[in-house]
């Protein structure tokens, strides 16, 4: 029986192998869009779970994984059924330190201004942005999302920018 | 020479090898792209700063892959979830939500001022549409065209069991046949009241919304602006088998048909007047056309690239398969009698036609 066995049926081959490399860029896509690490874990355990059930090939699970972490934890957000907690969570120890000019103006509301924002992107700019701010090349966003690498800096332009208008609406307003 | 686009500028922040060599010469020697560049460099950075990443530093995989294999069994998942709730009926929502949305924005786009309800639609079938995801990011958005308010809210509560759940939805609960292979144990049951939403429409927002992609708003009929179209759907009850993480195994729900009301304009004028809004993509609005003139079919909008819709039958009914282009998920939903059905979760196509046709 593999350690897999007591999950579901059908459980794939390659999880194990798949979960150890994957694993912490999974965690990492889900928690850019969640600002906690905890929730982006549990995203995770789904996204895992859900790939254990698929048939898509090893070499282009990573692909997979990002994209359905970002969709999952896009879902989550816009849903509004996240733990009590998360607004704390992320100024916790466990979000990384982001060495930029810009992480002194940012405050935590506006975080979750954000957050809300990106929400409400249409999903394939919100899905875009997550990657590449997650690390993803452009030609890997491009196959993870079947679009034209060309195509990539003008979708995660556009998100952006509608973005800071966000973050300046709001400025403005007060 | 034009000037580079911003998304190649914003590659360039990012890969410049990704960027041809012609496109990097023109911005080292132009202060117009320059000027972009800065202005691109500040919003990626803002948003990056905005976004920050959780660490992965510490992240303990041993557990983590522990958690994943220790996932029980539907059976005691059912008993003991970890927050199914969520999940479950986020799954359960897309597309009663989509609909709803799509049928609102079908309505709000064009009511008269006439004070009598009246009902415009009535669920009798269900159509999926495939929209690629290029055409939704191009279809309008519905805030831009007026205020939607949510006018009762579900109030989605669980019930201790089936028969608790018909005394407060009023409606029977379809027993499962033969479950899939794979789910087991006894469903958690959930019900929702009636939900009612008002979108009232805006003349000078949706001009508004047209002048941002370039074009005019066609002239709206008389007393558009400002008059509404309020829909109503539920009561409705759903049977959930869980895994531990809370993805749905398999959801069986049922509720009643939405319906939709206005104060004028017959079906066809509104059909046509939404055919004329700028921002809707030319196949969905050839798909539209379509659609029956006395309105009984619920759109149901599936995005193209990741779902797969196809026309069956459960019973007597027409019926509309949808399966995840990964194969991981498939659903099936119809309306009978003015009820619309859903069985769906984390099983192939044939298994949730064969609980769909199975069910009591």
């Amino acid at each position: 029986m593999t350690p897999w066995a007591p999950a579901q049926r059908a459980i794939r081959g390659d999880l194990d192998e798949v979960f150890r490399r994957d694993y912490r860029m999974v965690v990492g896509v889900a928690g850019r869009v969640l600002g906690s690490r905890d929730e982006a874990e549990d995203v995770a355990q789904d996204v895992f779970l859900s790939f254990g059930r698929t048939t898509v090939p090893t070499n282009e699970a990573r692909g997979w994984l990002s994209v359905a972490a970002a969709h999952t934890a896009l879902n989550l957000l816009r849903s509004g059924r996240r733990r009590a907690s998360h607004e704390s969570d992320a100024t916790t120890s466990h979000d990384a330190v982001v060495g930029d000019v810009a992480d002194d103006v940012i405050t935590g509301q506006e975080r979750t201004r954000v957050r809300a924002a990106l929400a409400r992107l249409p999903r394939k700019q919100a899905v875009a942005l997550v990657l590449r701010h997650s690390g993803l090349s452009y030609n890997e966003v491009a196959a993870a999302l079947n679009m034209s690498p060309g195509s990539v800096g003008t979708t995660v332009r556009r998100a952006e920018s509608a973005l800071r208008k966000e973050l300046n609406r709001h400025a403005s307003s007060h | 020479m034009r000037h580079p686009t911003e998304g190649v500028l914003r590659r360039l922040l990012d890969e410049p090898s990704g960027v041809a060599v012609s496109d990097r010469q023109h911005v080292h020697d132009c202060a117009t792209c320059h000027a972009t560049l800065d202005v691109v460099r500040r919003d990626a950075d803002l948003v990056r700063a905005a976004l920050p990443g959780a660490s992965a530093a510490d992240l303990d995989l041993e557990r983590a892959r522990r958690r994943l294999s220790a996932a029980p069994t539907p059976r005691s998942a059912s008993r003991t979830p970890v927050h199914p709730r969520g999940k479950v009926s986020s799954f359960l929502r897309r597309p009663s939500v989509a609909a709803l949305a799509f049928v609102v924005v079908l309505g709000g786009a064009g009511t008269a001022a006439a004070n009598d309800w009246f009902t415009i639609f009535r669920t009798e079938r269900v159509e999926a549409i495939s929209i690629s995801a290029a055409d939704l990011v191009a279809l309008p958005d519905l805030s831009a065209y007026g205020d939607l308010e949510i006018t009762q809210q579900p109030h989605l509560r669980e019930a201790r069991d089936a028969s608790t759940a018909e005394a407060l939805s009023g409606l029977s609960v379809p027993t499962v046949g033969d479950l899939p292979r794979g789910v087991d144990g006894e469903p958690t049951y959930q019900v929702g009241d009636q939900v009612s939403a008002t979108f009232t429409f805006s003349t000078d927002r949706a001009a508004e919304a047209a002048a941002k992609v370039g074009e005019a708003l066609p002239p709206p009929p008389p007393g558009l602006d400002g008059s509404s179209v309020r829909m109503v759907a539920g009561p409705g009850v759903a049977q959930l088998w869980t895994s531990d993480a809370g993805a749905p195994a398999l959801v069986v729900g049922r509720v009643v048909a939405p319906t939709a009301s206005s104060t004028g304009l017959a079906f066809e004028d509104l059909r046509d007047y939404l055919l004329a809004v700028p921002g809707l993509p030319p196949d969905v609005a050839e798909q539209l056309r379509t659609f029956t003139a006395d309105g009984s079919t619920l759109p149901l909008p599936v995005p193209a690239d990741q779902v797969t819709a196809t026309a069956t039958e459960v019973g007597a009914a027409p019926a509309t398969l949808l399966v995840t282009r990964n194969k991981a998920f498939a659903a099936v939903v119809w309306v009978d009698d003015g009820l619309v059905t859903l069985v769906a979760g984390s099983v192939d196509s044939e298994e949730v036609l064969s609980v769909a046709r199975g069910l009591r």
